[in-house]
Protein backbone atom coordinates (compact mmCIF):
# COMPACT_ATOMS: atom_id res chain seq x y z
CA UNK A 1 0.00 0.00 0.00
CA UNK A 2 2.98 1.97 0.90
CA UNK A 3 4.66 1.70 -2.29
CA UNK A 4 1.30 2.55 -4.62
CA UNK A 5 1.26 5.51 -2.53
CA UNK A 6 4.74 6.71 -2.92
CA UNK A 7 4.29 5.82 -6.90
CA UNK A 8 0.97 7.74 -7.44
CA UNK A 9 2.25 10.99 -5.07
CA UNK A 10 5.83 10.87 -7.30
CA UNK A 11 3.37 10.92 -11.05
CA UNK A 12 0.88 13.11 -9.72
CA UNK A 13 3.67 15.68 -8.41
CA UNK A 14 5.11 15.65 -11.71
CA UNK A 15 2.90 15.57 -13.86
CA UNK A 16 0.67 18.72 -12.23
CA UNK A 17 3.81 20.51 -11.09
CA UNK A 18 2.58 20.69 -7.20
CA UNK A 19 6.66 20.79 -6.23
CA UNK A 20 7.17 20.82 -2.41
CA UNK A 21 3.26 22.17 -1.20
CA UNK A 22 3.16 21.21 2.36
CA UNK A 23 -1.34 21.01 1.79
CA UNK A 24 -0.23 17.53 -1.07
CA UNK A 25 -0.71 15.10 1.30
CA UNK A 26 -2.48 11.41 0.91
CA UNK A 27 -5.68 12.58 2.08
CA UNK A 28 -5.94 16.05 0.28
CA UNK A 29 -9.27 16.24 -1.89
CA UNK A 30 -7.22 16.40 -5.25
CA UNK A 31 -9.76 17.92 -7.53
CA UNK A 32 -11.94 20.13 -5.09
CA UNK A 33 -8.28 21.40 -3.42
CA UNK A 34 -7.11 22.97 -6.70
CA UNK A 35 -4.00 19.97 -7.32
CA UNK A 36 -5.49 18.50 -10.31
CA UNK A 37 -8.04 19.69 -12.56
CA UNK A 38 -10.76 17.26 -13.89
CA UNK A 39 -8.98 16.67 -17.11
CA UNK A 40 -6.34 15.25 -14.48
CA UNK A 41 -8.37 12.59 -13.41
CA UNK A 42 -8.43 10.71 -16.91
CA UNK A 43 -4.35 11.35 -16.64
CA UNK A 44 -4.47 9.43 -13.07
CA UNK A 45 -6.44 6.42 -14.27
CA UNK A 46 -4.97 5.76 -17.07
CA UNK A 47 -1.46 5.61 -15.48
CA UNK A 48 -2.35 3.44 -12.67
CA UNK A 49 -4.31 1.13 -15.25
CA UNK A 50 -0.68 0.97 -17.56
CA UNK A 51 1.90 0.59 -14.60
CA UNK A 52 -0.75 -2.19 -12.31
CA UNK A 53 -2.08 -4.00 -15.22
CA UNK A 54 -5.57 -3.00 -13.34
CA UNK A 55 -8.97 -2.05 -15.32
CA UNK A 56 -10.65 0.25 -13.39
CA UNK A 57 -14.71 0.17 -14.49
CA UNK A 58 -17.30 2.46 -14.62
CA UNK A 59 -18.56 0.57 -11.16
CA UNK A 60 -14.96 1.67 -9.39
CA UNK A 61 -15.94 5.06 -10.55
CA UNK A 62 -19.61 4.70 -9.44
CA UNK A 63 -19.06 3.27 -5.79
CA UNK A 64 -15.73 4.35 -4.76
CA UNK A 65 -14.71 8.07 -4.43
CA UNK A 66 -11.38 7.82 -5.63
CA UNK A 67 -10.20 12.29 -5.01
CA UNK A 68 -7.20 11.17 -2.68
CA UNK A 69 -4.00 9.69 -3.06
CA UNK A 70 -5.48 7.51 -0.13
CA UNK A 71 -8.50 6.60 -1.91
CA UNK A 72 -6.95 5.90 -5.49
CA UNK A 73 -4.48 3.56 -3.80
CA UNK A 74 -7.26 1.52 -1.85
CA UNK A 75 -8.99 1.11 -5.05
CA UNK A 76 -5.55 0.02 -7.25
CA UNK A 77 -4.93 -2.59 -3.51
CA UNK A 78 -8.03 -3.95 -3.75
CA UNK A 79 -7.64 -4.97 -7.96
CA UNK A 80 -4.03 -6.11 -7.49
CA UNK B 1 -59.60 9.44 -18.73
CA UNK B 2 -56.93 11.49 -16.87
CA UNK B 3 -57.26 14.19 -14.44
CA UNK B 4 -56.57 17.55 -16.39
CA UNK B 5 -53.17 18.74 -14.83
CA UNK B 6 -53.15 21.89 -12.64
CA UNK B 7 -50.09 21.33 -10.37
CA UNK B 8 -46.60 19.52 -11.79
CA UNK B 9 -47.44 17.43 -8.26
CA UNK B 10 -50.37 15.83 -10.05
CA UNK B 11 -47.65 14.21 -12.65
CA UNK B 12 -46.33 11.83 -9.74
CA UNK B 13 -49.93 11.12 -8.78
CA UNK B 14 -51.01 9.79 -12.28
CA UNK B 15 -47.85 7.83 -12.49
CA UNK B 16 -48.27 6.29 -9.15
CA UNK B 17 -51.65 4.77 -10.91
CA UNK B 18 -50.13 4.21 -14.15
CA UNK B 19 -46.77 2.68 -13.52
CA UNK B 20 -47.10 1.77 -9.77
CA UNK B 21 -44.43 -0.92 -8.51
CA UNK B 22 -42.09 0.01 -12.05
CA UNK B 23 -38.66 1.71 -11.21
CA UNK B 24 -39.17 5.05 -11.56
CA UNK B 25 -35.42 6.32 -10.37
CA UNK B 26 -32.62 4.80 -9.81
CA UNK B 27 -28.92 6.31 -8.61
CA UNK B 28 -25.45 4.74 -7.61
CA UNK B 29 -27.37 2.92 -3.80
CA UNK B 30 -30.81 3.15 -4.61
CA UNK B 31 -33.91 2.76 -6.37
CA UNK B 32 -37.63 4.07 -6.16
CA UNK B 33 -40.81 2.84 -8.05
CA UNK B 34 -43.68 5.17 -9.04
CA UNK B 35 -45.26 4.32 -5.75
CA UNK B 36 -42.85 4.63 -3.50
CA UNK B 37 -42.32 8.00 -4.48
CA UNK B 38 -45.52 9.28 -4.12
CA UNK B 39 -45.93 7.72 -0.91
CA UNK B 40 -42.67 9.37 0.35
CA UNK B 41 -43.15 12.56 -1.12
CA UNK B 42 -46.60 12.53 0.81
CA UNK B 43 -44.55 11.65 3.81
CA UNK B 44 -41.86 14.90 3.23
CA UNK B 45 -45.54 17.05 2.51
CA UNK B 46 -46.69 15.97 5.93
CA UNK B 47 -44.01 16.41 8.09
CA UNK B 48 -43.47 20.21 6.62
CA UNK B 49 -47.28 20.74 6.56
CA UNK B 50 -46.96 19.86 10.85
CA UNK B 51 -44.47 22.17 11.08
CA UNK B 52 -43.54 24.83 9.34
CA UNK B 53 -45.91 27.55 6.89
CA UNK B 54 -46.39 26.03 3.97
CA UNK B 55 -48.09 27.36 0.51
CA UNK B 56 -47.24 29.05 -2.74
CA UNK B 57 -45.39 32.05 -0.33
CA UNK B 58 -43.12 29.86 1.36
CA UNK B 59 -40.55 28.25 -0.70
CA UNK B 60 -38.16 25.67 0.88
CA UNK B 61 -34.79 24.78 -0.39
CA UNK B 62 -33.49 20.91 -0.48
CA UNK B 63 -29.88 20.84 -0.32
CA UNK B 64 -29.07 17.66 -1.03
CA UNK B 65 -26.62 15.24 -2.95
CA UNK B 66 -27.68 13.72 -6.46
CA UNK B 67 -29.98 11.14 -5.17
CA UNK B 68 -33.90 9.84 -5.45
CA UNK B 69 -34.04 11.32 -1.80
CA UNK B 70 -34.07 14.87 -3.52
CA UNK B 71 -36.69 13.92 -5.87
CA UNK B 72 -39.00 12.45 -2.65
CA UNK B 73 -38.17 16.11 -1.27
CA UNK B 74 -38.92 18.20 -4.41
CA UNK B 75 -42.29 16.10 -5.12
CA UNK B 76 -42.95 16.85 -1.29
CA UNK B 77 -43.18 20.39 -1.00
CA UNK B 78 -45.04 20.76 -4.40
CA UNK B 79 -47.71 17.92 -2.19
CA UNK B 80 -47.52 20.47 0.80
CA UNK B 81 -48.26 23.43 -1.90
CA UNK B 82 -44.96 25.72 -1.82
CA UNK B 83 -42.31 26.28 -4.12
CA UNK B 84 -39.04 23.81 -3.62
CA UNK B 85 -35.76 25.56 -3.98
CA UNK B 86 -32.97 23.27 -5.21
CA UNK B 87 -29.29 24.53 -4.34
CA UNK B 88 -26.06 23.36 -5.01
CA UNK B 89 -24.93 20.72 -2.72
CA UNK B 90 -21.36 21.84 -2.69
CA UNK B 91 -22.18 25.45 -2.49
CA UNK B 92 -19.84 27.23 0.22
CA UNK B 93 -22.47 27.84 3.54
CA UNK B 94 -21.66 31.68 2.65
CA UNK B 95 -23.25 31.22 -0.58
CA UNK B 96 -25.89 29.25 0.47
CA UNK B 97 -26.54 32.05 3.68
CA UNK B 98 -27.14 34.77 0.32
CA UNK B 99 -29.55 32.62 -1.11
CA UNK B 100 -31.30 32.16 2.20
CA UNK B 101 -31.18 35.59 3.22
CA UNK B 102 -33.00 36.33 -0.17
CA UNK B 103 -35.44 33.56 -0.46
CA UNK B 104 -36.89 33.73 2.87
CA UNK B 105 -37.69 29.77 2.58
CA UNK B 106 -39.28 28.43 5.57
CA UNK B 107 -37.02 25.62 5.84
CA UNK B 108 -34.34 23.67 4.39
CA UNK B 109 -34.26 20.21 3.99
CA UNK B 110 -30.99 18.63 3.93
CA UNK B 111 -28.58 15.53 4.78
CA UNK B 112 -26.10 15.25 7.88
CA UNK B 113 -23.08 16.77 5.44
CA UNK B 114 -25.29 19.51 4.82
CA UNK B 115 -26.09 20.11 8.05
CA UNK B 116 -23.00 19.65 9.50
CA UNK B 117 -21.76 22.51 6.83
CA UNK B 118 -24.63 24.85 7.56
CA UNK B 119 -23.97 24.20 11.65
CA UNK B 120 -21.67 27.20 11.82
CA UNK B 121 -23.50 29.82 10.17
CA UNK B 122 -26.10 31.40 11.75
CA UNK B 123 -29.71 31.20 9.37
CA UNK B 124 -32.83 32.18 10.83
CA UNK B 125 -34.68 28.79 9.08
CA UNK B 126 -35.96 26.12 10.59
CA UNK B 127 -33.31 22.31 9.44
CA UNK B 128 -34.89 19.35 8.08
CA UNK B 129 -33.31 16.24 7.81
CA UNK B 130 -34.62 14.19 4.89
CA UNK B 131 -33.94 10.92 6.38
CA UNK B 132 -36.42 12.06 9.38
CA UNK B 133 -38.78 13.74 7.67
CA UNK B 134 -39.40 11.08 5.08
CA UNK B 135 -40.69 9.04 8.22
CA UNK B 136 -43.48 11.39 8.88
CA UNK B 137 -46.55 9.28 9.13
CA UNK B 138 -49.15 10.52 6.01
CA UNK B 139 -51.80 13.07 6.32
CA UNK B 140 -53.74 12.32 3.31
CA UNK B 141 -56.49 14.24 3.87
CA UNK B 142 -54.13 17.38 4.24
CA UNK B 143 -52.22 16.47 1.05
CA UNK B 144 -55.73 16.28 -0.95
CA UNK B 145 -56.79 19.48 0.59
CA UNK B 146 -54.02 21.37 -0.59
CA UNK B 147 -54.47 19.68 -4.03
CA UNK B 148 -57.80 20.81 -4.49
CA UNK B 149 -57.08 24.46 -4.06
CA UNK B 150 -53.58 24.38 -6.11
CA UNK B 151 -53.80 27.16 -9.26
CA UNK B 152 -51.65 26.40 -11.93
CA UNK B 153 -50.35 29.89 -11.99
CA UNK B 154 -48.44 29.20 -8.49
CA UNK B 155 -44.83 28.68 -8.44
CA UNK B 156 -43.57 25.32 -8.83
CA UNK B 157 -39.82 25.67 -7.98
CA UNK B 158 -37.17 28.62 -7.57
CA UNK B 159 -33.48 28.15 -9.26
CA UNK B 160 -31.08 30.58 -8.75
CA UNK B 161 -28.77 31.98 -11.37
CA UNK B 162 -25.58 34.11 -11.06
CA UNK B 163 -26.40 37.84 -10.48
CA UNK B 164 -24.34 40.98 -11.37
CA UNK B 165 -23.95 42.03 -8.08
CA UNK B 166 -23.00 39.28 -5.88
CA UNK B 167 -26.75 38.02 -5.06
CA UNK B 168 -27.90 35.52 -7.06
CA UNK B 169 -31.27 35.75 -8.76
CA UNK B 170 -34.39 33.24 -7.32
CA UNK B 171 -36.07 32.79 -10.97
CA UNK B 172 -39.40 31.73 -10.19
CA UNK B 173 -41.72 28.98 -12.07
CA UNK B 174 -45.28 28.18 -12.36
CA UNK B 175 -46.18 25.07 -12.43
CA UNK B 176 -48.37 25.49 -15.88
CA UNK B 177 -44.86 25.95 -17.26
CA UNK B 178 -43.73 22.40 -16.17
CA UNK B 179 -46.82 20.67 -17.15
CA UNK B 180 -46.82 22.81 -21.33
CA UNK B 181 -42.47 22.41 -21.34
CA UNK B 182 -42.99 18.47 -20.23
CA UNK B 183 -45.95 17.68 -22.43
CA UNK B 184 -44.42 19.18 -25.42
CA UNK B 185 -41.36 17.41 -25.30
CA UNK B 186 -42.56 14.10 -24.55
CA UNK B 187 -44.97 14.67 -27.21
CA UNK B 188 -42.65 15.86 -29.92
CA UNK B 189 -39.90 13.56 -28.82
CA UNK B 190 -39.65 9.64 -28.70
CA UNK B 191 -39.44 9.46 -24.66
CA UNK B 192 -41.93 6.01 -23.70
CA UNK B 193 -42.08 3.47 -20.77
CA UNK B 194 -39.48 1.83 -22.13
CA UNK B 195 -36.80 4.74 -22.55
CA UNK B 196 -33.83 4.67 -19.98
CA UNK B 197 -32.87 8.32 -19.63
CA UNK B 198 -29.15 9.35 -18.39
CA UNK B 199 -29.36 12.28 -16.27
CA UNK B 200 -26.85 14.46 -16.63
CA UNK B 201 -27.71 17.51 -14.59
CA UNK B 202 -27.28 18.66 -11.09
CA UNK B 203 -30.82 19.55 -9.55
CA UNK B 204 -30.37 23.46 -9.31
CA UNK B 205 -30.15 23.35 -13.02
CA UNK B 206 -33.54 23.47 -15.09
CA UNK B 207 -31.91 20.51 -17.15
CA UNK B 208 -33.30 18.30 -14.39
CA UNK B 209 -37.19 19.24 -14.84
CA UNK B 210 -36.99 17.48 -17.90
CA UNK B 211 -35.28 14.20 -16.57
CA UNK B 212 -37.53 13.75 -13.29
CA UNK B 213 -40.82 14.56 -15.00
CA UNK B 214 -40.14 13.28 -18.28
CA UNK B 215 -39.61 10.24 -16.16
CA UNK B 216 -43.06 10.63 -14.47
CA UNK B 217 -45.35 11.73 -17.44
CA UNK B 218 -44.44 8.69 -19.70
CA UNK B 219 -43.21 5.89 -17.09
CA UNK B 220 -39.57 5.86 -18.06
CA UNK B 221 -36.77 5.18 -16.03
CA UNK B 222 -34.43 8.00 -15.11
CA UNK B 223 -30.73 7.20 -13.75
CA UNK B 224 -29.14 9.65 -11.58
CA UNK B 225 -25.58 9.17 -13.16
CA UNK B 226 -23.06 9.68 -10.20
CA UNK B 227 -21.17 13.00 -10.69
CA UNK B 228 -17.72 11.45 -10.51
CA UNK B 229 -18.05 9.72 -13.87
CA UNK B 230 -18.50 12.84 -15.66
CA UNK B 231 -14.35 13.00 -14.95
CA UNK B 232 -13.91 10.38 -16.64
CA UNK B 233 -15.39 9.87 -20.77
CA UNK B 234 -14.47 6.53 -21.56
CA UNK B 235 -15.81 5.06 -18.11
CA UNK B 236 -19.21 7.34 -18.67
CA UNK B 237 -19.64 5.95 -22.04
CA UNK B 238 -19.58 2.49 -19.72
CA UNK B 239 -21.94 2.94 -18.14
CA UNK B 240 -24.43 4.52 -20.16
CA UNK B 241 -23.84 0.80 -22.07
CA UNK B 242 -24.24 -1.43 -19.26
CA UNK B 243 -27.00 0.59 -18.15
CA UNK B 244 -28.73 0.63 -21.43
CA UNK B 245 -29.74 4.42 -21.47
CA UNK B 246 -31.37 5.32 -24.46
CA UNK B 247 -32.44 9.16 -23.82
CA UNK B 248 -29.67 12.03 -22.44
CA UNK B 249 -29.92 15.59 -22.22
CA UNK B 250 -26.64 16.68 -21.59
CA UNK B 251 -24.69 20.09 -21.47
CA UNK B 252 -22.50 20.53 -24.44
CA UNK B 253 -19.43 20.65 -22.46
CA UNK B 254 -19.76 16.76 -21.49
CA UNK B 255 -20.73 15.78 -25.03
CA UNK B 256 -17.39 17.52 -26.31
CA UNK B 257 -15.33 15.67 -23.66
CA UNK B 258 -16.58 12.51 -24.62
CA UNK B 259 -16.17 13.17 -28.43
CA UNK B 260 -12.69 14.17 -27.77
CA UNK B 261 -11.47 11.24 -26.09
CA UNK B 262 -12.42 8.67 -28.22
CA UNK B 263 -14.55 6.84 -25.88
CA UNK B 264 -17.23 6.08 -28.89
CA UNK B 265 -14.98 4.92 -30.77
CA UNK B 266 -14.70 2.28 -27.68
CA UNK B 267 -17.67 1.16 -26.52
CA UNK B 268 -20.76 0.55 -28.89
CA UNK B 269 -24.48 2.21 -27.29
CA UNK B 270 -26.68 0.52 -29.50
CA UNK B 271 -29.73 1.28 -26.81
CA UNK B 272 -29.09 4.97 -27.45
CA UNK B 273 -31.75 7.24 -29.65
CA UNK B 274 -32.56 10.35 -28.29
CA UNK B 275 -29.76 13.25 -27.39
CA UNK B 276 -30.94 16.50 -26.54
CA UNK B 277 -28.67 19.12 -25.42
CA UNK B 278 -29.02 22.81 -23.80
CA UNK B 279 -27.19 25.31 -22.16
CA UNK B 280 -24.48 26.64 -24.42
CA UNK B 281 -23.39 26.35 -28.15
CA UNK B 282 -22.53 22.93 -29.63
CA UNK B 283 -19.25 22.96 -31.51
CA UNK B 284 -20.06 21.26 -35.15
CA UNK B 285 -16.86 19.64 -34.51
CA UNK B 286 -17.58 17.79 -31.60
CA UNK B 287 -21.02 17.17 -32.53
CA UNK B 288 -19.70 15.67 -36.38
CA UNK B 289 -17.99 12.50 -34.01
CA UNK B 290 -21.12 11.99 -32.48
CA UNK B 291 -23.14 12.17 -35.74
CA UNK B 292 -20.59 9.73 -37.08
CA UNK B 293 -20.27 6.61 -34.45
CA UNK B 294 -24.29 7.06 -33.29
CA UNK B 295 -25.69 7.70 -36.70
CA UNK B 296 -29.16 5.96 -35.80
CA UNK B 297 -29.66 8.63 -33.14
CA UNK B 298 -31.58 12.28 -33.39
CA UNK B 299 -29.81 15.01 -32.39
CA UNK B 300 -31.45 18.22 -30.64
CA UNK B 301 -29.96 21.60 -30.08
CA UNK B 302 -32.23 23.23 -27.51
CA UNK B 303 -32.41 26.85 -26.30
CA UNK B 304 -33.41 28.54 -23.55
CA UNK B 305 -32.25 30.56 -20.76
CA UNK B 306 -34.03 29.53 -17.24
CA UNK B 307 -35.95 32.43 -17.14
CA UNK B 308 -38.42 30.27 -19.98
CA UNK B 309 -38.83 26.84 -18.05
CA UNK B 310 -35.54 24.85 -19.46
CA UNK B 311 -35.94 24.75 -23.22
CA UNK B 312 -37.70 27.86 -25.39
CA UNK B 313 -36.69 27.05 -28.64
CA UNK B 314 -34.97 23.90 -30.55
CA UNK B 315 -34.02 22.45 -33.63
CA UNK B 316 -33.70 18.79 -34.92
CA UNK B 317 -30.04 18.36 -36.65
CA UNK B 318 -31.02 17.41 -40.08
CA UNK B 319 -27.21 17.11 -41.62
CA UNK B 320 -23.59 17.29 -40.77
CA UNK B 321 -22.42 21.27 -40.21
CA UNK B 322 -19.11 22.00 -41.46
CA UNK B 323 -16.86 24.04 -39.28
CA UNK B 324 -17.57 27.77 -40.25
CA UNK B 325 -21.32 27.23 -39.93
CA UNK B 326 -23.39 28.10 -37.17
CA UNK B 327 -26.34 25.22 -35.67
CA UNK B 328 -29.30 26.57 -35.15
CA UNK B 329 -30.92 27.28 -32.30
CA UNK B 330 -34.43 26.98 -34.13
CA UNK B 331 -38.04 27.51 -33.55
CA UNK B 332 -40.26 27.75 -30.72
CA UNK B 333 -41.74 24.97 -28.96
CA UNK B 334 -44.96 24.62 -28.95
CA UNK B 335 -46.15 26.42 -25.61
CA UNK B 336 -43.76 29.37 -26.45
CA UNK B 337 -43.05 32.38 -29.07
CA UNK B 338 -40.18 33.67 -29.94
CA UNK B 339 -39.77 37.74 -30.94
CA UNK B 340 -36.50 39.37 -32.16
CA UNK B 341 -36.39 43.16 -31.48
CA UNK B 342 -34.33 45.56 -33.18
CA UNK B 343 -33.11 48.66 -30.72
CA UNK B 344 -36.60 50.34 -31.90
CA UNK B 345 -39.03 47.61 -30.27
CA UNK B 346 -39.51 46.81 -33.49
CA UNK B 347 -39.75 43.24 -34.98
CA UNK B 348 -36.25 42.16 -37.14
CA UNK B 349 -36.82 41.63 -40.93
CA UNK B 350 -35.16 38.29 -42.11
CA UNK B 351 -31.01 38.49 -41.12
CA UNK B 352 -31.42 41.39 -39.46
CA UNK B 353 -29.74 41.48 -35.72
CA UNK B 354 -31.76 41.53 -32.39
CA UNK B 355 -32.56 40.70 -29.16
CA UNK B 356 -34.39 37.82 -28.38
CA UNK B 357 -37.96 38.01 -26.53
CA UNK B 358 -39.59 35.00 -25.49
CA UNK B 359 -43.37 34.56 -24.68
CA UNK B 360 -45.48 32.07 -23.67
CA UNK B 361 -46.44 30.00 -21.01
CA UNK B 362 -43.35 28.63 -19.95
CA UNK B 363 -42.34 32.21 -19.15
CA UNK B 364 -41.14 32.10 -15.42
CA UNK B 365 -43.36 34.57 -12.90
CA UNK B 366 -40.20 36.77 -11.98
CA UNK B 367 -36.96 37.07 -9.77
CA UNK B 368 -38.34 36.03 -6.37
CA UNK B 369 -38.07 39.02 -3.72
CA UNK B 370 -36.81 40.97 -6.72
CA UNK B 371 -39.59 43.32 -8.10
CA UNK B 372 -37.06 45.71 -9.84
CA UNK B 373 -34.78 43.48 -11.31
CA UNK B 374 -37.97 41.76 -13.05
CA UNK B 375 -39.31 44.42 -14.14
CA UNK B 376 -36.35 45.59 -16.18
CA UNK B 377 -36.58 42.18 -18.29
CA UNK B 378 -39.89 40.59 -18.00
CA UNK B 379 -41.82 42.97 -19.93
CA UNK B 380 -44.91 43.55 -21.31
CA UNK B 381 -44.87 42.68 -25.24
CA UNK B 382 -44.20 46.01 -26.89
CA UNK B 383 -45.97 45.03 -30.32
CA UNK B 384 -49.28 43.58 -28.58
CA UNK B 385 -51.08 47.02 -27.41
CA UNK B 386 -54.52 45.23 -26.71
CA UNK B 387 -54.17 43.08 -23.20
CA UNK B 388 -51.39 41.74 -20.99
CA UNK B 389 -49.14 39.79 -22.38
CA UNK B 390 -45.46 39.54 -20.61
CA UNK B 391 -42.25 38.75 -22.88
CA UNK B 392 -38.76 38.20 -21.25
CA UNK B 393 -35.69 40.25 -22.03
CA UNK B 394 -33.18 37.62 -22.42
CA UNK B 395 -30.38 39.44 -23.57
CA UNK B 396 -29.40 37.20 -26.57
CA UNK B 397 -28.30 38.54 -29.86
CA UNK B 398 -29.71 36.71 -32.52
CA UNK B 399 -30.94 36.60 -35.81
CA UNK B 400 -33.68 34.94 -37.79
CA UNK B 401 -32.28 32.40 -41.47
CA UNK B 402 -34.09 32.22 -44.85
CA UNK B 403 -35.11 29.08 -43.19
CA UNK B 404 -37.08 30.37 -40.21
CA UNK B 405 -34.70 29.23 -37.71
CA UNK B 406 -33.12 31.41 -35.08
CA UNK B 407 -29.44 32.10 -35.16
CA UNK B 408 -27.54 32.84 -31.70
CA UNK B 409 -24.64 35.50 -31.97
CA UNK B 410 -23.58 36.33 -28.30
CA UNK B 411 -24.63 38.69 -25.49
CA UNK B 412 -25.36 41.87 -25.27
CA UNK B 413 -23.59 42.40 -21.83
CA UNK B 414 -21.13 41.00 -19.48
CA UNK B 415 -22.52 37.44 -18.72
CA UNK B 416 -21.02 34.44 -19.75
CA UNK B 417 -21.64 30.64 -20.25
CA UNK B 418 -19.01 28.46 -19.25
CA UNK B 419 -19.06 24.79 -19.39
CA UNK B 420 -23.27 25.08 -19.30
CA UNK B 421 -23.00 27.19 -16.62
CA UNK B 422 -23.95 31.18 -16.61
CA UNK B 423 -21.58 32.85 -14.90
CA UNK B 424 -22.66 37.00 -14.31
CA UNK B 425 -18.69 38.75 -14.08
CA UNK B 426 -20.01 41.03 -11.60
CA UNK B 427 -20.55 38.35 -9.34
CA UNK B 428 -17.24 36.82 -8.83
CA UNK B 429 -15.60 40.48 -8.46
CA UNK B 430 -17.59 40.98 -5.82
CA UNK B 431 -16.92 37.79 -4.30
CA UNK B 432 -12.78 38.55 -4.89
CA UNK B 433 -13.20 41.97 -3.38
CA UNK B 434 -14.54 40.84 -0.08
CA UNK B 435 -11.37 39.01 0.30
CA UNK B 436 -9.31 40.62 3.15
CA UNK B 437 -6.82 42.67 1.28
CA UNK B 438 -8.07 42.91 -1.43
CA UNK B 439 -8.60 46.55 -3.01
CA UNK B 440 -10.62 45.57 -6.23
CA UNK B 441 -10.88 43.45 -8.83
CA UNK B 442 -12.17 42.68 -12.24
CA UNK B 443 -12.89 39.58 -14.16
CA UNK B 444 -12.77 38.75 -17.79
CA UNK B 445 -13.56 35.82 -19.90
CA UNK B 446 -10.78 34.65 -22.46
CA UNK B 447 -13.36 32.85 -24.71
CA UNK B 448 -10.74 31.54 -26.96
CA UNK B 449 -9.44 29.40 -23.72
CA UNK B 450 -12.57 28.82 -22.22
CA UNK B 451 -11.65 30.50 -18.96
CA UNK B 452 -12.00 33.54 -16.87
CA UNK B 453 -8.98 35.98 -16.11
CA UNK B 454 -9.11 37.56 -12.43
CA UNK B 455 -7.45 40.61 -12.26
CA UNK B 456 -7.07 41.79 -8.14
CA UNK B 457 -5.45 45.21 -6.90
CA UNK B 458 -3.62 44.25 -4.34
CA UNK B 459 -0.30 45.12 -2.04
CA UNK B 460 -0.26 41.67 -0.73
CA UNK B 461 1.69 38.45 -2.04
CA UNK B 462 -0.63 36.27 -3.63
CA UNK B 463 -0.53 32.55 -3.67
CA UNK B 464 -3.26 31.95 -6.69
CA UNK B 465 -4.01 28.26 -5.37
CA UNK B 466 -4.79 29.95 -2.39
CA UNK B 467 -6.47 32.48 -3.29
CA UNK B 468 -8.82 30.36 -5.16
CA UNK B 469 -9.42 27.98 -2.39
CA UNK B 470 -10.17 31.35 -0.60
CA UNK B 471 -13.06 32.14 -3.10
CA UNK B 472 -14.02 28.67 -3.30
CA UNK B 473 -15.45 29.68 0.08
CA UNK B 474 -18.11 32.39 -1.33
CA UNK B 475 -19.01 31.07 -4.78
CA UNK B 476 -19.22 27.98 -6.63
CA UNK B 477 -16.29 25.78 -7.98
CA UNK B 478 -17.33 26.65 -11.46
CA UNK B 479 -16.97 29.44 -11.09
CA UNK B 480 -13.65 30.28 -9.72
CA UNK B 481 -11.25 32.05 -12.41
CA UNK B 482 -8.17 29.93 -13.85
CA UNK B 483 -5.99 32.65 -14.06
CA UNK B 484 -4.71 34.99 -11.24
CA UNK B 485 -3.30 38.11 -12.34
CA UNK B 486 -2.15 40.54 -9.27
CA UNK B 487 -1.51 44.16 -9.80
CA UNK B 488 -0.32 47.32 -7.45
CA UNK B 489 -2.17 49.53 -9.27
CA UNK B 490 -5.52 48.67 -12.06
CA UNK B 491 -4.73 50.90 -15.16
CA UNK B 492 -7.92 53.39 -15.21
CA UNK B 493 -9.77 55.27 -18.47
CA UNK B 494 -9.93 58.94 -18.32
CA UNK B 495 -13.24 58.28 -16.98
CA UNK B 496 -11.89 57.05 -13.88
CA UNK B 497 -13.04 53.10 -14.49
CA UNK B 498 -10.80 50.22 -14.70
CA UNK B 499 -9.61 49.94 -17.97
CA UNK B 500 -11.04 46.82 -18.70
CA UNK B 501 -10.15 46.94 -22.57
CA UNK B 502 -6.32 47.56 -21.50
CA UNK B 503 -6.06 44.47 -19.29
CA UNK B 504 -7.51 42.51 -21.96
CA UNK B 505 -5.30 43.45 -24.53
CA UNK B 506 -2.34 43.35 -22.86
CA UNK B 507 -2.93 39.91 -20.86
CA UNK B 508 -5.11 38.16 -22.94
CA UNK B 509 -5.01 39.06 -26.73
CA UNK B 510 -1.34 40.06 -26.13
CA UNK B 511 -0.35 36.56 -25.62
Amino acid sequence: MEEIKNTLREFICKTFEIGDDPDFTDDVHLFNEGFVDSFGAVEIIHFIEQTYNVQITQKDITLYPMNTVEEIAEVVKSKL
Amino acid sequence: MEKTLISAVHFVENAAKKFGDKTAFEDAENSISFNELRLGARSVASGLMKSVKTGCEHPIIVLMPKTVGAIECFMGIMYAGSPYAPVNYDAPAARIAKITENLKPSAIITDKAGADKLSDTPLDVKIFLFDELVKTPRDDDGIDRVLRNVCDLDPAYIMHTSGSTGVPKGVTVSHRGVIDYIEWIVDTFPVTEKSVIGMQSAFHFDNSVFDMFAALYTGAKTYLIPEALFMYPDKLTEFLADEKISVIFWVPTVMINVANSGALEKTPLPDLELILFAGEVMPNTQLNIWRKHLPRCMYVNMYGPTESTDIATYYIVDRDYENHEVLPIGIPCANMKALILNDENKMCETGEQGELCIGGSGIALGYWNAPDLSAKVFVQNPLNPYYNERIYRTGDLVYKNEEGNIIFLGRRDSQIKLRGNRIEMGDIEAAAAAVEGIKSACALFDAPKQEIVLFIETDAQINARKFKMTLQGYIPKYMVPARIVTMEHFPHTPSGKIDRTGLRKSYIEGE
